[in-house]
């Protein structure tokens, strides 16, 4: 069974977006296209949501930085803020098997569940392809498209890079602040910004 | 499956004690911490008004990582709050030098063995002895696996007791010990340049100090892309390392240089021109230093064509200039002995500069002219132009049948011949005028480096070519007649000055006894000459014979000149009389009334090397400080000797250089500047 969804994990992968040219998304450029296979099972593309403000979250529920956004229930916050506004919110893993964070999208809907967590949907991306185009290095590690298809924002969710759950009330959520921005029609101000967390558990 | 259920069992189990557990749950993954920390204070008795330093010293379990302050591409640095009594300070906390860990692509700046940071905290004045100075420090801090990350937390506390600042001799030990593990101060300012998509930077190092598996660790965010390899060159006193660019940074770039295991230096760069290494890489830049190459190689032919009026070039070139015209010789002619003269020119310079650069590369301390420090060849060359300066005065002649054939003497050949003689005996006079070429020869890529001594012989070679290529030119020389006699004979004047010179370096390096070996085998040589001379005059067979004989006599001196610089380098190493630097030799001295000018320096220093060439082992300051009884002690920092740290630290530096100078009445040192010269050196005996 671990066979064959990994065959199906290394099969959607492989058709996961043309290869990546850049290994890095460049703010003000356009975020370069992706398929994923979702936690059902179904492909989900980037250019499905053409016309809207994406918002990308890389995830590892493993990752003591990640537990601090979704035991405080900020990261929740967060997404169902944007979702309200109309915005789209991917949560991906690129976790490969075997590492810390890793999950079969039976564990990703449990995940969410659990979480009581908001995604528009959940990825899986195993093999790193889009984790590698993107250039995520840590999770949480938050991107912004908006609706032309440009990244505005990449960086870290907030300015206090600690695990510790008190920092969230005092720290400037980056994500929000550029969604307003994006909602009032000016320029995000604060479009790239050092991320934190865990690294992300590529395949070495 | 068993994976998978192993890894879904072990979320599920994280999730749960999420949910179970409160704030407190930052030890999330742990039964215990993963780092044992511990705080020591230098001294438990601080004095007032002094700084006494705290070690956070950590032991990370095995597979376990701490991370440096930039901790690259993922990754928290420590940060520590402080609960600390009215009045104390604390400053930021000071790392060792980090190691490198790439985990699936992504570099992590980190410490895999133990490892311990240090905070200074600042006393203030006026408390009582006996006072208690609770202090606590809540370090927030991340340690990794390659899978896993846990951030922890770690509440430490200590009672400081106002006291006399003794530091107990175990704890002296043990902190010196960690103490070697910080980067030092470079004490030299570095150099960045971003172009394209490359980062470059040039680190002022000796090319004698060693440097292994070095790398750089930015602490400025956005300059340098962290996972991205990094090639390193060393030019010269340069340490030159390229990588792939972040991006856009403005002002001052700082971090970390690696040079050995947990040795580094502290590096503030400012942006600025950083030539390309000798390999590809920054092809942005690849204009400019060409652009430099091409620079410095006119600067090399202008400088070749200024040395033709030297005195040590002047009279062969002429001399050679006048045959041409004399032998009245057809276009063909006159270019082929042109393009031979000039070959021989350049070709020697090129072989000379290749030499040179190989010595540099090698790590030899070689510069221009370096084949005129050896006094065999001082003494050949002396040989050489004695012999020349006769042929010119007439003593005998080169011509002569039965020695060699005219074709040698006069064609191709022999022009060819007397250029490389001309590029040879040239070198003495390179120096004021191709300082600037030859200085940039050396820090550009080889192949540029060698252009530039072709350049320096095109220039050298340049009269000659244009009156072997432009008959008009040759038709302007004089014609040919007894004044040309004449005329040679007044060349010999400046030729036998130039053996003159030659005589008197030979002098300085090998000493009144090489100096009379050397003038005596040129009077040998000249006596075995002037023979062949009066041989030739009257017709004699086997005229060259008593030359021969001669030459080869005086060329025996080479082999006794030989031992003679061993005795003179010595000489100017003791030249001073230094001793190595301890605090207990410092204090006999000035029990003993000496005044004593104590000079802190080290291998991985240039600005050191420079000020102890250009000022302190002269022969002017070891003369003026012989005079003033001065005693001279050298502190040597280069593997970072603690107890020499703390003696420079007590006088306000950081690093090295240091210059101290105790006259025999104060009791407080001077502290000179940390660039020296001769004159501010052989002025403090006086002042």
């Amino acid at each position: 069974m671990n066979r064959s969804l990994l065959t199906i994990f290394a099969a959607a992968a492989s058709i996961a977006v043309t290869a990546p040219a850049a290994a890095q998304q460049i703010v003000g450029q356009p975020a370069q296209n992706f398929r994923l296979t979702d936690m059902h099972g179904k492909n989900v593309q980037l250019a499905d949501y053409r016309g809207k403000v994406v918002v990308l979250e890389w995830n590892n529920p493993g990752c003591p930085f990640v537990q601090k956004h979704y035991k405080s229930g900020n990261m929740q916050k967060t997404q169902a803020a944007a979702r309200a506004d109309g915005a789209v919110w991917l949560t991906i893993n690129s976790g490969a098997p075997g590492k810390q964070g890793y999950m079969t999208g039976k564990q990703a809907q449990d995940f969410v569940d659990t979480m009581d967590a908001h995604p528009t949907d959940y990825l899986l991306d195993p093999k790193g392809v889009v984790g590698k185009a993107y250039a995520a290095k840590t999770t949480p590690h938050m991107y912004i498209i908006d609706a032309d298809g440009t990244l505005v924002y990449q960086g870290g969710i907030d300015d206090k890079p600690t695990a510790d759950v008190a920092d969230i009330t005092t720290a400037r959520n980056h994500v929000l602040a550029a969604l307003d921005e994006l909602e009032a029609g000016i320029p995000v101000s604060v479009t790239e910004t050092r991320p934190y967390g865990c690294s992300v558990k590529y395949a070495s | 499956m068993t994976t998978a259920r192993f890894i879904w069992m072990t979320v599920l189990a994280a999730l749960a004690s999420l949910v179970a557990v409160g704030p407190a749950a930052a030890q999330i993954g742990g039964q215990g911490r993963h780092i044992a920390m511990q705080m020591v204070p230098e001294t438990s008795h601080p004095a007032p008004a002094s700084t006494v330093t705290l070690a956070f010293v950590a032991r990370p379990e095995a597979g376990w990582h701490g991370y440096w302050k930039n901790p690259g591409e993922a990754g928290v640095p420590t940060t520590a709050h402080w609960t600390l009594p009215d009045g104390v300070t604390a400053d930021s906390l000071q790392y060792p030098v980090p190691q490198t860990l790439m985990i699936g692509g992504i570099m992590n700046y980190v410490y895999e063995g133990p490892f311990t940071q240090f905070a200074e905290l600042h006393i203030p004045e006026g408390l009582a002895r006996g006072t208690e100075l609770p202090v606590t420090a809540k370090l927030d801090y991340l340690v990794c696996t390659h899978e896993i990350c846990v951030p922890e937390s770690r509440t430490l506390s200590t009672v400081l007791t106002v006291g006399d600042g003794a530091v107990p001799a175990d704890r002296r030990a043990r902190f010196d010990r960690w103490r070697k593990a910080l980067p030092k101060p470079l004490g030299a300012q570095a150099t960045y340049q971003i172009a394209g998509d490359t980062f470059r930077l040039s680190v002022p190092f000796p090319q004698g100090a060693t440097a292994t598996d070095a790398y750089f660790f930015p602490e400025t965010e956005g300059a340098a892309v962290y996972s991205a390899p990094q090639t390193v060159t060393r030019e010269g006193d340069r340490l030159i390392i390229a990588t792939k660019a972040e991006g856009d940074v403005d002002g001052a770039v700082t971090g970390v240089l690696k040079v050995g295991p947990e040795q580094g230096f502290v590096v503030t760069a400012e942006p600025g021109t950083v030539a390309a290494d000798a390999g590809d890489g920054g092809s942005g830049e690849r204009g400019s230093v060409w652009t430099r190459a091409l620079i410095a190689f006119f600067g090399a032919v202008l400088g070749g064509l200024i040395l033709n009026i030297m005195p040590c070039v002047f009279p062969i070139l002429s001399l050679k200039a006048l045959n041409l015209a004399r032998a009245g010789e057809t276009q063909a002619g006159a270019r082929a002995e042109a393009l031979a003269y000039t070959a021989g020119v350049v070709l020697v310079c090129v072989v000379l500069g290749a030499v040179l650069l190989a010595l540099r590369a090698a790590g030899v301390s070689a510069g221009w002219a370096f084949q005129l420090q050896d006094p065999r060849v001082i003494l050949f060359l002396l040989l050489l132009v004695t012999g020349i300066a006769f042929n010119l005065a007439g003593l005998f002649e080169l011509s002569a049948p039965g020695f060699a054939n005219r074709a040698t003497a006069r064609g191709s050949g022999g022009a060819f011949a007397t250029g490389a003689l001309a590029a040879f005996v040239a070198t003495p006079c390179t120096g004021p005028f191709m300082g600037v070429a030859l200085g940039a020869a050396l820090v550009l890529p080889a192949v540029a480096a060698l252009a530039i001594f072709a350049g320096l012989g095109l220039g050298l070679a340049l009269p000659f070519l244009l009156i072997g290529f432009v008959p008009r030119l040759r038709a302007m020389l004089p014609k040919p007649g007894a004044w040309m006699e004449t005329f040679r004979h007044i060349l010999s004047v400046p030729m036998f000055l130039t053996a003159l010179a030659l005589a008197w370096v030979l002098g300085r390096q090998a000493g009144v006894g090489g100096m009379t070996l050397g003038l005596g085998a040129a009077l040998l040589l000249a006596l075995g000459l002037w023979w062949t001379g009066r041989r030739q005059m009257r017709g004699r067979v086997a005229q060259w014979a008593p030359a021969l004989i001669a030459a080869l006599v005086a060329l025996g001196g080479l082999a006794l000149v030989r031992e003679a610089p061993a005795q003179a380098k010595t000489e100017s190493a003791d030249r001073l009389g230094a001793e190595p630097f301890s605090e207990q030799r410092l204090a006999d001295l000035r029990a003993e009334g000496r005044p004593v000018f104590a000079y802190f320096t080290a291998d991985w220093c240039l600005t050191c090397k420079v000020n102890e060439k250009a000022a302190i082992e002269t022969q002017a300051v070891a003369d003026a400080f012989a005079k003033a009884n001065v005693a001279v002690l050298v502190g040597d920092w280069t593997d970072g000797d603690p107890e020499l740290g703390r003696f420079i630290e007590r006088h306000n530096r950081a690093g090295v250089p240091l210059y101290l100078w105790y006259d025999s009445e104060s009791d407080a040192p001077r502290v000179l500047p940390q660039i020296l010269t001769r004159q501010r050196l052989t002025a403090l005996p006086g002042g």
